[in-house]
């Protein structure tokens, strides 16, 4: 049993990566750039869907009850995608496209800095303080709850305080399988507010197996995009010689644009279920996971889409089931050694197989 | 411990402190910008792991201190574990330079990102007895106990101390990049093929620069730690890295004049305007308004959009590859176009 959740676990952090690795594979496929920002881009779209999930109010839609909660979640991860696929667009125009030509250490070192400028102006908006991750809830009026508590029951109030701002202030009110208490019932309705509600959350382990079925749904899409429509062909051909694409009349910077936007969508889409998965949000999130899901492209090997998926979800299940299996060897603190492992993994995998498990070598040109 | 200067110490005041504290803190950014331009400014190998060799110097030059504290006249306590912390961060080098240099330039920029994250990552979760963990590690004073009426005489020893390594950092790395060996690196730098096709050895080439410039970084981590007193694994962070890349890119890859030029420049800047609408300033700082503490607390942001900035329309730093006096005599030419013509 313990086994299967370090299992679930495991895949659930690995399918996270994948879908980070997606974005970085594609980029670095078509223009062999690390794009480094691409973690921060991941954290913006987790903030993004914080946002929309918490203030735009659609849990509450006066229709029955799975309905709210798939209509918040749907249109929660379509503005994160969006909004970090338009983040991506606007730096590739500004940032990246005016280094393209200027080698490849320029266009490395833009994209740390864009990465540092990400990460600090967050900072700096945000402030290190993490908030509660974008956790889909159903909400119940009070009048028509459920005899039975199907979760646990909380109260969501809003908080104004005395310097302008607002805050969240939750309590709760009736554990799993009970029936709320009349006389809190009560005691609420007392608060005066008709339309007060509970909230029902959803675990850990649900969404371990709900980012594992987006990955189900996103990745063969990206890669029949890639394989069969005309845009993924423009893309393959951008990436095996950008000039001779140029001379057939693709048009490249609409390309890559599009390549950038698909990345950061999926991206920006894996960033709501992560910071819902580990409830918070907070500026730094997206450093190590980005550059672990970095690791993950390389393992798989850079460019290619099953790649991208195999290397994540194979540095997901190692990271968790490796310190498990080192402690039962007798190393107490093996769960310390986590990201120093992911590393150490990496720089295995470039020594023995620099084109990663599934890359296809790059051709050296003289 | 007297040193002849003692007098001139206590005579140096506000502003002779506060330039000294600074002056070494730049001398500590120029060692680390001149040795991370021999791997990626002269070398062109992309490395984005050098705050991990410094950390290394660091905490290997600080474990030797504590050791022998003592039994070992200060001076030469210092000298020897600052060899030590070199030599530590040159055998780091060597690690994961034999692997990794046969690694493209991105590839390399990651893993070496990668070793340097497990160096940190080390260093906390190794027993608490051993590196300090999260708190942090003391290291012994070696040369003076540091008291408010000795502090000047502190903070001009290690000015002096700064100052004679940067120096000769700077003619080692000038002589190096110019003997024989330099060469071959620099062929190696502009192309690898044709440099091996001419007899010459890349990934030989390649290991030597990286391991000397890990050594010079565990220079610079000995004498921070040295001079600071005290480590901690979240001083040597990825934004300490981009700093470093900064100079050197500020500067111009390739460039060891203006390597110290953008060090000092830098942290001058940034010390500076920590001091912003403050009423007493020491000499050289230019009153500023209480307003512009903003920029002080934005800093880093200010730092990530100098990189951007620099990259989009100045790629190749400043200067470009060129030294100070050659960049003055061009720019004395085009101010006197007669005179050049003569």
């Amino acid at each position: 049993m313990l086994l299967d959740d370090y299992l679930l676990n495991g895949l659930g952090l690995g399918a996270i990566y994948a879908f980070i690795a997606l974005g970085y594979t594609m980029v670095y496929g078509i223009i062999r750039l690390i794009n480094f920002a691409h973690g921060e881009v991941f954290m913006v779209g987790a903030y993004l869907g914080m946002f929309a999930l918490r203030d735009l109010g659609l849990e509450r839609l006066p229709l029955p009850q799975p309905w709210p909660v798939i209509v918040s979640i749907v249109t929660t991860l379509l503005l994160a995608g969006l909004g970090a696929g338009l983040l991506a667009v606007v730096i590739e125009r500004l940032a990246y496209r005016p280094v393209r030509r200027a080698g490849r250490i320029a266009a490395l070192l833009t994209a740390v800095g864009i990465s540092l400028l990400l990460q600090n102006v967050m900072l700096r908006v945000f402030t290190a303080t993490p908030r509660a991750g974008p956790v889909a809830r159903e909400w119940y009026a009070l009048d028509d709850l459920p005899e039975v508590a199907p979760n646990d029951l909380y109260v969501d109030r809003l908080l104004h305080l005395t310097d302008g701002s607002t805050a969240h202030d939750t309590e709760m009110v009736a554990a799993q399988g009970a029936a709320l208490p009349p006389q809190t019932r009560e005691r609420l309705a007392a608060e005066g507010e008709g339309g007060l509600y509970a909230k029902a959350e959803f675990s850990k382990r649900e969404h371990q197996v709900f980012v594992l079925v987006l990955l189900c749904l996103f990745a063969p899409a990206l890669w029949f995009l890639v394989k069969r429509t005309r845009m993924g062909k423009a893309m393959r051909a951008v990436s095996e010689d950008q000039d001779a694409a140029r001379l057939m009349g693709i048009p490249i910077d609409r390309v890559v644009t599009a390549t950038f936007f698909l990345g950061a969508f999926v991206a920006g889409v894996g960033g709501v279920v992560y910071s819902a998965t580990y409830g918070k949000v907070e500026p730094m999130l997206g450093f190590l996971p980005g550059i672990k899901a970095f690791v993950a492209a390389v393992i798989g090997g850079i460019g290619s889409i099953p790649g991208a998926l195999l290397g994540g979800l194979l540095l997901g299940v190692t990271e968790a089931l490796l310190p498990l299996g080192l402690r039962a060897l007798g190393w107490q603190e093996a769960f310390g050694w986590t990201d120093a492992i992911a590393f150490a993994f990496l720089i295995l995998v470039l020594l023995v197989k620099p084109t990663g498990l599934l890359g296809v070598p790059f051709k050296e040109k003289v | 411990m007297d040193l002849p200067w003692l007098p001139l110490a206590l005579t140096l005041g506000p502003t002779g402190l506060w330039w000294s504290h600074l002056l070494v803190t730049v001398g500590v950014y120029a060692l680390l910008g001149l040795s991370l331009n021999l791997i990626n400014g002269y070398g062109r190998m992309f490395s984005l792991g050098h705050h991990g060799f410094w950390a290394l110097g660091a905490y290997a030059a600080a474990l030797f201190t504590r050791s022998y504290e003592g039994e070992l006249p200060g001076p030469v306590l210092l000298a020897l574990s600052a060899f030590f912390g070199m030599g530590v961060a040159a055998l780091g080098g060597l690690a994961i330079g034999i692997p990794c240099l046969r690694l493209k330039g991105d590839y390399l920029a990651v893993a070496t990102l990668g070793f340097a994250e497990i160096v940190r990552i080390s260093i906390q979760n190794l027993p608490e007895g051993l590196l300090g963990g999260n708190i942090g590690l003391s290291v012994p004073r070696v040369l003076m106990e540091v008291e408010p009426a000795t502090r000047g005489t502190f903070l001009l020893a290690w000015c002096a101390i700064l100052l004679a390594c940067v120096a000769v950092v700077a003619l080692l790395v000038r002589n190096v990049v110019r003997s024989a060996r330099g060469r071959t690196l620099l062929a190696v730098a502009q192309d690898e093929t044709a440099a091996g096709l001419l007899g010459i050895n890349p990934t030989r080439a390649k290991v030597a620069t990286f391991v000397l410039g890990s050594a010079l970084a565990g220079l610079a981590g000995a004498l921070y730690a040295h001079y600071q007193g005290t480590i901690a694994p979240q001083e040597f962070t990825f934004l300490e890295m981009v700093k470093m890349l900064l100079v050197v890119v500020l500067g111009g890859l390739g460039s060891i004049s203006g390597c110290l030029v953008a060090a000092f420049l830098l942290i001058y800047i940034e010390q500076a305007l920590q001091l912003a609408g403050q009423e007493t300033l020491p000499l050289g700082v230019p009153p500023l308004p209480a307003s512009w503490t903003w920029l002080a607390q934005w800093w880093s942001v200010v730092y990530a959009l100098i990189l951007v900035l620099l990259m989009v329309f100045r790629p190749r730093g400043i200067f470009g590859p060129r030294e100070l006096p050659e960049v003055l005599r061009a720019w004395w030419r085009r101010r006197r176009p007669g005179e050049a013509a003569r």
